[in-house]
């Protein structure tokens, strides 16, 4: 009930306050919608690093651009293009509320940020240290969902599947994780999605249940052993898949006979049946 | 003791002539509706034969009916445990073949048809379908002996017949059958209204006819599981069950159910029984070779003054009390004892009862000629035709005395009548047989009164049905009053 009736009078209360409430709005926003893809100097993660964007492009391209990526490569931009192949093809998604006041928010926080010596949003602190055999298998149990994620997200098993794991794989709701780490771009670029997980389905999941940095560690580990030793998860989980159910299926119906053994069966054609003869 | 009255009725089997007028009237009256199309609240069967649907005595297949374990009265077809396992798939739920696929024809080709060397014929029409099909089974497929390898020679009732007697049933030139018309009994411990889940199956108080209501119906059809006589019925169309609602509102308004209205033979008498309701569980539960005797009992005499001052405790109205005072099924069941209930080993205490009807004298072909055990014109009742453990397996829950007790009174009478206006047989016998019949000449004289020469108002005693009290039990008419007036129990729509 504090919760709801909070959620109402902030936003409410907020529209009247100073522009410096208004500027940490915009701050929590970026943290929240732009920071799974995106540093302010600390490299490019997805996304490109935005230190300095505004000198790089005109301040009306990019509000333009920060509410529409996709129409504006749509458009055939040479800059948008260019910007798309050295994500590796991903396009921006479209965030969520982002009005012309916020996108213009957005930019001034950007130029102001790239100012100053070392940004607030210079990237997520990810350990450099080169991944064990026990990270690994930490990871492995993690993504199967053996080990509980301490704030109580779902097991990534649940949605997607990867090339180690054995079986019947994962889940098909998300997309294989084999690849994940050159999709995406490495360890430093998936540790800042993982913080903050952005896609519509990810971010529902996980928004009110973060991932802590000593459980995003291991996970790369095995996002980074999969990309180096294994191929996609191939079709052959599937088809174990489909015959287990095809299994299961029959065993649940054959179980089913078997409780109804004395249910009703047709008396009229039984009898006709007889006196033709037929046993 | 609580008095309550019951609408009862008897079918007086030996005047049936299997004419099925009673089935048209009721299924034009009610069942003539989409989703009814298979439905015959009221059929006609001829027995031997296994009825609608095929070979619905056979509780083993169809679970209908009470069985009792322990001591305790259970529904054979489902508890509350098997109702939620079940609920979505009732195993004990007769097939569509098993009543039969309910069709049209084809009477637009009649007129249609393009010229050609051959009369148009009307092709028969499924009506669940709309394709043409072949009949391969009806209500009545097996009328008059009809298919008797397939349907005859499979009913329930013969189990206990030794292979002569099943010979003697249906050798050629000595086939014997009779009618067997059936309605909703309007039972006294109804096992429909027991399974249903949703309670929208109830006992009216003042007449004690079972209906469905249909606001509350949810048509799981547990209780055309339950029911051992098969007489509800699931609409698909509506997704309801229905059943025989012995035409309340015509009896409400003082005039005989359709079928009763309409039988030819005039076999159907209907008239108010009181009995006691705090005893019904009891009478239920007893063996089943008591079961007659004790349904009996149930029945309370209405010419009782202490009968009389617990019904008006009871709130049964003096006006019902004077029609059970006069009732032909009082007298039919209690006072002459020659109606009985068909198949009350299923213990849902049928109020419908039937007297069993005389066949011929048993016969036996030798060279190519008849001869018969006695050439008596009214031969020794189990030198019968049909057996006596087959009509007692139909109406004497397997106990024949009560049969050969309402077929020797039978007898007497006709052979005291027949003394007295055709005089080739002489009185004193004519008496000697009354006596042994447990009869006196006033009584056969009643008999053959109400059997052969009833009028329209001795048959059907209808009593007022007071529904004005039965309403005010459950709502204040006054409620509706500023509403649209009196005579709508909610208001028209107006507008498309």
């Amino acid at each position: 009930m504090s919760r709801l009736r909070l959620s109402i009078i902030l936003p409410l209360l907020l529209g009247f306050l100073c522009s410096v409430a208004v500027a940490q709005q915009t701050d929590t926003f970026f943290q929240q919608n732009c920071t799974s893809c995106h540093t302010i100097g600390g490299g490019r993660l997805t996304g490109p690093d935005l230190k300095d964007a505004t000198k790089r492009k005109e301040r009306a391209w990019l509000e333009k651009f920060i509410q529409a990526p996709k129409a504006v490569i749509d458009s055939g931009d040479p800059y948008a293009l260019q910007l798309q192949q050295e994500s590796r093809g991903i396009v921006m998604p479209a965030v969520p509320g982002v009005t012309p006041q916020m996108a213009k928010a957005l930019v001034d926080l950007i130029e102001a940020e790239s100012a100053l010596p070392k940004s607030r949003f210079a990237g997520a602190a990810i350990s450099d240290r080169p991944f064990t055999p026990a990270n690994v298998a930490l990871g492995m149990e993690i993504l199967r969902g053996e080990r509980k994620l301490s704030q109580g997200g779902a097991a990534c098993i649940s949605c997607h599947t990867i090339g180690t794991l054995r079986g019947m794989g994962g889940g098909r709701l998300g997309p294989d994780l084999t690849l994940v780490w050159e999709r995406l771009g490495g360890r430093k670029a998936i540790g800042a999605w993982l913080t903050n997980p952005l896609t519509p389905t990810m971010q529902a999941v996980y928004r009110n249940h973060r991932l802590q940095n000593e459980e995003i560690f291991p996970l790369l580990a095995v996002f980074d052993e999969a990309a180096r030793t294994s191929l996609p998860a191939d079709s052959g989980a599937q088809v174990n898949f489909f015959l287990a159910g095809f299994a299961g299926l029959c065993g649940a119906l054959g179980l089913m006979g078997w409780i109804w053994r004395g249910r009703f069966t047709n008396v009229r054609r039984n009898l006709v049946r007889k006196s033709r003869g037929v046993e | 003791m609580n008095v309550r009255s019951q609408v009862s009725m008897v079918f007086h089997l030996d005047k049936c002539i299997g004419c099925h007028t009673c089935s048209i009237a009721c299924k034009n009256i009610w069942t003539d509706r989409r989703g009814t199309e298979y439905m015959w609240w009221n059929n006609v069967e001829t027995k031997p034969g296994t009825g609608f649907p095929t070979a619905w005595e056979d509780q083993e297949k169809y679970n209908g009916g009470w069985e009792v374990e322990d001591g305790k009265l259970q529904l054979k077809s489902t508890s509350k445990a098997k109702t939620v396992f079940n609920i979505y798939h009732n195993p004990s739920m007769p097939t569509m073949d098993d009543y039969y696929e309910p069709w049209t024809y084809d009477y637009q080709h009649l007129f249609n048809a393009p010229e050609g060397p051959d009369q148009p014929t009307a092709k028969p029409i499924s009506m669940v379908t709309g394709e043409l099909i072949n009949i391969e089974a009806g209500p009545n497929w097996d009328d008059d002996l009809g298919g008797s390898p397939i349907y005859a020679e499979n009913d329930p009732n013969l189990a206990s017949l030794s292979p002569e007697q099943r010979a003697q049933l249906s050798a050629v030139e000595r086939l014997v059958l009779f009618y067997f018309p059936r309605i909703c009994n309007h039972c006294l411990n109804p096992s429909c209204v027991a399974s249903c889940p949703s309670g929208a199956l109830y006992k009216r108080g003042e007449d004690g006819i079972v209906l469905v209501d249909q606001k509350r119906c949810r048509g799981w059809r547990m209780c055309v599981a339950a029911c051992p006589y098969k007489k509800m019925f699931y609409n698909w169309n509506t997704g309801k069950s229905e059943k025989c609602i012995l035409c309340f509102p015509r009896l409400e308004t003082g005039q005989a159910p359709a079928c009763f209205h309409s039988c030819v033979g005039r076999i159907r008498y209907l008239g108010v029984l009181l009995y006691d309701a705090d005893r019904i569980e009891e009478v239920a539960s007893l063996p089943k070779e008591k079961l007659i005797e004790g349904q009996r009992s149930l029945i309370l005499d209405p010419n009782d003054p202490e009968v009389v001052a617990a019904a008006r405790q009871s709130d049964v109205h003096d006006s019902v009390v004077d029609a059970a005072q006069r009732s032909p099924v009082y007298q039919f069941v209690k006072t002459w004892k020659i109606a009985l209930p068909p198949h009350l080993e299923f213990r849902t205490m049928p109020m419908l009862f039937y007297v069993p009807p005389m066949s011929p004298v048993m016969s036996s072909q030798e060279n190519g000629t008849i001869s018969h055990v006695s050439d008596n014109l009214f031969h020794d009742i189990d030198e019968s035709r049909i057996p006596m453990k087959f009509l007692a397996s139909l109406f004497g829950a397997g106990d024949e005395s009560f049969v050969r007790y309402a077929l020797r009174k039978q007898k007497a009478v006709r052979w005291y009548r027949r003394a007295m206006t055709v005089g080739d047989v002489d009185m004193p016998t004519a008496e000697r047989m009354l006596r042994e019949a447990d009869c006196s000449p006033d009584e056969a004289e009643a008999i053959y009164r109400l059997t052969a020469l009833c009028t329209f108002d001795e048959r059907f005693v209808i009593p007022p049905m007071h529904r004005e009290e039965a309403i005010q039990m459950m709502e204040d008419p006054l409620t509706h009053k500023q509403d649209v007036g009196f005579g709508f129990m909610s208001g028209p729509h107006r507008g498309m």
